[in-house]
């Protein structure tokens, strides 16, 4: 399955509507994007992620050395 | 006695005797409806909170736009719907003072959070109806989550326990993600915790009583305990919590809906956002921490409370608005007693209007400097109005008379660059840097020159008493146009 947010393959069922068969909601082991099936999903291309854009991206908050 | 809720449920209760709160007995689906439901509520004026009865394909309810007016705001304090802002100010400010009322701990039978437990094949979407707030967010949220950490290095001071309002994505069905802010306490702990490679664990508690929330999203220092607070803001009334089951330093306000425990994962990171903030624009994906869920308890019929947060006004500034305020008003009178009150309702606090008396000449600046170096004056606050004792800081024709009559730009217009700033705010640049602007709408006092006097009005001693007569004529005139009407 193709994430929405990055292309990649990576993207499995997270999980299924509780009651009735409803829906599913996918989620992107790569860019940790998730969706409903029943939405209409249009990422805007400023949100779209490559892996670029993961390698560089900023942390928060900073790990701290190790204390020994 | 003031009306204190011992639950969500008792204040939703109110709500709906008050008219405060609406019920959407009709199916809706998680997405567009119950996002774009909370953003209408903040269209509109003295919004009701608003009651999901069935959302597609789940069990369970959700409720939104809670604190979404200064009716429920009001309400929440136990004061009539129509007080106005400045009157919950004082309020708030009186109750204050009761700090601290130690919370009462409850045996765990007596607490309405442990009826049901969850230890095995746990998913969040069993228990609560996820939805995706804004269009471009990057997963659902929780947005109106009390998180409750200790301190790892002191785990049983109670004084270090905090209960913090974190926005936290959905990862999966066990799994969430957190964002500390390193001006943030939690960040404190975690750094602790990350040194020596712990994981640090957490307690997530959902749908509480409105003061608990209040709280969890005010700005207090590191070693106030919230719990403390919420009994001082229930004007003495100890707010009822009880232990956590996974962690013995643990506690969660004790009739919350749904409780979540477990811990953050140390030294790792991962994509979360984009999400939707409360300047009225997308906070882009950053690596933030993520929290192992291992156990959930919850009441039966859980209630999901959250929020909508987007272009202000939306709930979220009503609920952040006077207790962020409070606490500034507080820090700024220990040291300058000539002040009277401070609105930092505006985006969080990155704008704010002091009002104050002018003890000698360049006071008002002094004040902006102190507002400036408070701990959540420091990096949030970019924009800060100083006026005369007499002007309404909440009162913005008030504000804006000031500004037009008292501001000499080329004198009382100041730019401090390169200051602390607060990430969200899109024009930080680097983010979280940004530059001060100090307004002082002051009236000079000596040695200050004022070279023009000006003469204020003063009204007719004969004003009150024609205030009463003109309500009185208004009155009998609406009910005379209601009777033409029937
Ligand atoms: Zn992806």
């Amino acid at each position: 399955m193709k994430c929405p947010r990055c292309d990649s393959d990576k993207a499995r069922i997270m999980t299924k509507s509780p009651v009735g068969g409803a829906w599913e909601v996918y989620v992107c082991n790569h860019c940790c994007y998730s969706w409903r099936s029943t939405e209409n999903i249009q990422i805007s291309e400023i949100f779209k992620l490559n892996d670029e854009k993961i390698a560089n991206m900023g942390m928060l908050p900073p790990i701290p050395p190790l204390k020994k | 006695m003031s009306k204190v809720y011992k639950d969500l449920r008792e204040f939703l209760a109110t709500l709906e005797e008050e008219g405060q709160l609406v019920r959407v007995k009709e199916e809706v689906m998680p997405e567009p409806d119950i996002g774009a439901a909370g953003r209408a509520a903040a269209n509109l004026e003295n919004s009701p909170a608003i009651f999901f009865e069935k959302v597609n394909g789940y069990k369970y309810s959700v409720v939104t736009n809670v604190h979404g007016s200064w009716y429920n705001h009001a309400l929440m304090m136990g004061m009539p719907k129509q007080t106005p802002v400045k009157e919950q100010f004082f309020e708030l400010n009186r109750r204050w003072d009761k700090f601290p009322v130690p919370p009462k701990i409850l045996a765990r039978e007596e607490a309405l959070c442990k009826e049901n437990v969850i230890t095995e094949n746990i998913n969040l979407f069993d228990i609560l109806p996820l939805y995706r707030i804004n269009e471009q967010d990057g997963g659902f949220f929780l947005s109106k989550a009390s998180v409750i950490s200790g301190d790892p290095e002191f785990p049983e001071d109670l004084n270090k326990l905090n209960v913090g309002i974190y926005r936290m994505q959905v990862k999966d069905v066990d799994r969430l993600a957190i964002q500390p802010v390193p001006v943030h306490d939690i960040a404190i702990q975690l750094a602790k915790a990350e040194e020596k490679n712990e994981p640090l664990p957490v307690a997530i508690a959902l749908g509480v009583s409105p003061l608990v929330t209040f709280m969890a999203s005010a700005p207090v220092a590191y070693d106030q305990n919230e719990y403390e607070f919420v009994g001082a803001l229930q004007d003495g009334v100890p707010c009822e919590i009880v232990k956590a089951d996974t962690c013995d330093h643990l506690y969660v306000p004790a009739h919350a809906e749904v409780v979540i425990e477990g811990y953050i994962i140390p030294r790792q990171r991962f994509v979360e956002g984009p999400f939707g903030e409360f300047p009225g624009s997308y906070s882009g994906c950053c690596k933030q921490c993520e929290i192992q869920i291992t156990r959930i308890t919850h009441r039966t019929n859980p209630i999901f409370e959250n929020l909508y947060i987007g272009m202000p006004w939306t709930e979220t500034d009503y609920l952040v608005g006077l207790n962020t305020s409070i606490p500034l008003y507080k820090q700024i009178k220990a040291t300058m007693p000539e002040v009277v009150a401070v609105n930092a309702m505006y985006t969080h606090g990155i704008g704010v209007i002091v009002s104050t008396k002018v003890r000698y000449g360049g006071y008002g600046k002094g004040v902006a400097f102190r507002l400036l170096s408070t701990p959540h004056g420091m990096p949030y606050s970019k924009i800060v109005i100083i006026v005369d004792e007499y002007v309404d800081p909440f009162n913005l024709e008030q504000v804006m008379w000031a500004l037009t009559t008292r501001v000499k730009p080329g004198k009382d217009v100041v730019i401090i660059p390169n200051c602390p700033g607060m990430v969200l705010d899109p024009s930080s640049n680097p983010a979280g840097m940004h530059d001060k602007l100090i307004i002082d709408a002051t009236t000079p006092v000596a040695p200050e020159p004022n070279p023009r006097s000006c003469e204020m009005l003063v009204p007719s001693p004969a004003t009150p008493k024609w205030e009463e007569i003109l309500r009185q004529l208004q009155s009998a005139a609406q009910k005379k146009q209601e009777g033409n009407r029937l």
